[in-house]
């Protein structure tokens, strides 16, 4: 079976309006795809950045899979919610990437948005906070049943994943 | 594999090796932090259980240095990174840890910043700037007895900063970057059936400082 590595970081999110920003991270693969170590999924640390206006959170991220296919290439999916001084979350963006298929490390720049609703909810979102969020999450990374939505964009957030592949020479990939 | 700990080459047997070699040198090259002088930093790597050190330094501790007089504002610390590691599997590939300290108004060593990053596999050189962020606390009243007392939140263990786990319940304030620049060789991983991508000679990657900061 051929495998893959995805060693890297989470390194942070820029452009996004509120600065306390927190990222929830998924990967999801095909049905072809075994996770043999690591972490699917996580959360990272909420950072208030002192300089500059790019929150960072340096998350590792160290995935072992093993496949029997190329359909169902991992997908990195993300949501990147911002907390305030109370401890109230609020949601600042969806976003997903695939990760990278060639061999090496790569900088990868995610962009994000997030759902608008009505005119009546986005005012409250602009005084009392809150606004709409996805009730499944795999609307995050998958196509289907997009064309319902009405979305704005947030910010980017920034990813430097590197990639190993193994024994993907002896199946005839190039 | 594991019988001949300080030849592994001699642990290739008819069928290729089962273990390949990953050398890594380089400095910690400098650091930027608006905020703060007269810094020193540690760093220590942090690996998986298939991973184990075969030659150099795991750990140090550097000089403290000061804050350069021009108006580059700069504090360059140099410190040489030299460590050799063997593997049979790339998961937990090696990440690098540094906490930079410094002194506070009262005088007592307080720590200015955390970070990690992988140690590059593609071989090469590679020069990568991290940012570096502290532990916060959520209350305005522990924020200034903490800076009264001279001790602010830490992590008892750094490695704690490698690792993804239990991230969900920190606050951190990122404050500062730190420049590292890394040289790595690989031995019998393209054997082993890995491939690493091409080697990367002008590998510079990390954010930017913003602006005013000078690089």
């Amino acid at each position: 079976m051929a495998e893959v590595h995805v060693i890297g970081q989470i390194m942070g999110a820029t452009g996004f309006s509120e600065s306390s920003l927190f990222c929830k991270w998924g990967v999801h693969t095909g049905a072809a795809w075994k996770l043999l170590s690591g972490v699917r999924e996580g959360q990272t640390q909420v950072d208030t950045p002192q300089v500059g206006d790019m929150a960072y959170w340096s998350h590792p991220i160290d995935l072992h899979f093993a496949t029997k296919g190329l359909q169902g290439w991992p997908r990195l999916h993300l949501q990147v919610w911002s907390q305030d001084s109370f401890g109230r979350c609020q949601l600042a963006g969806y976003g997903f990437c695939h990760v990278p298929s060639s061999p090496g490390t790569h900088q990868l720049d995610c962009p994000t948005w997030r759902p608008l609703g009505s005119w009546r909810e986005q005012l409250a979102r602009a005084f009392v906070g809150g606004g709409p969020q996805l009730l499944h999450g795999d609307a995050i990374y998958s196509g289907a049943d997009r064309y319902r939505l009405h979305t704005a964009a947030g910010g980017i957030v920034r990813l430097e994943l590197g990639l190993l592949l193994r024994h993907f020479d002896r199946y005839g990939v190039e | 594999p594991w019988s001949f700990p300080g030849a592994p080459s001699l642990a290739m047997t008819a069928a290729g090796p089962s273990v390949f070699l990953l050398m890594v040198n380089g400095q910690v090259e400098s650091a930027q932090f608006p905020e703060y002088d007269d810094l020193y930093c540690k760093y220590c790597f942090v690996y998986g259980q298939d991973w184990a050190p075969t030659a150099g330094l795991e750990e140090g501790i550097s000089q403290i240095t000061s804050k350069s007089q021009d108006v580059r504002r700069v504090l360059v610390w140099n410190f040489p990174i030299d460590v050799t590691f063997k593997s049979t599997n790339p998961y937990g590939w090696p990440q690098i840890v540094l906490s930079v300290y410094g002194p506070d108004v009262f005088g007592n060593d307080v720590v200015r910043g955390y970070g990690a990053v992988h140690v590059p596999f593609s071989p090469g050189r590679h020069k990568r700037t991290i940012p570096m962020f502290v532990p916060e606390s959520t209350s305005k009243l522990q924020k200034f007895t903490s800076w009264f007392m001279g001790r602010r939140p830490e992590y008892t263990d750094p490695k704690v900063v490698a690792q993804g786990e239990g991230r969900e319940v920190t606050r951190v304030r990122s404050q500062g970057f730190v420049t590292l620049l890394f040289n790595v060789v690989t031995k019998d991983m393209r054997k082993l059936g890995y491939d690493t991508g091409p080697p990367d000679t002008q590998g510079t990657s990390g954010p930017s400082p913003p602006q005013g900061i000078p690089r």
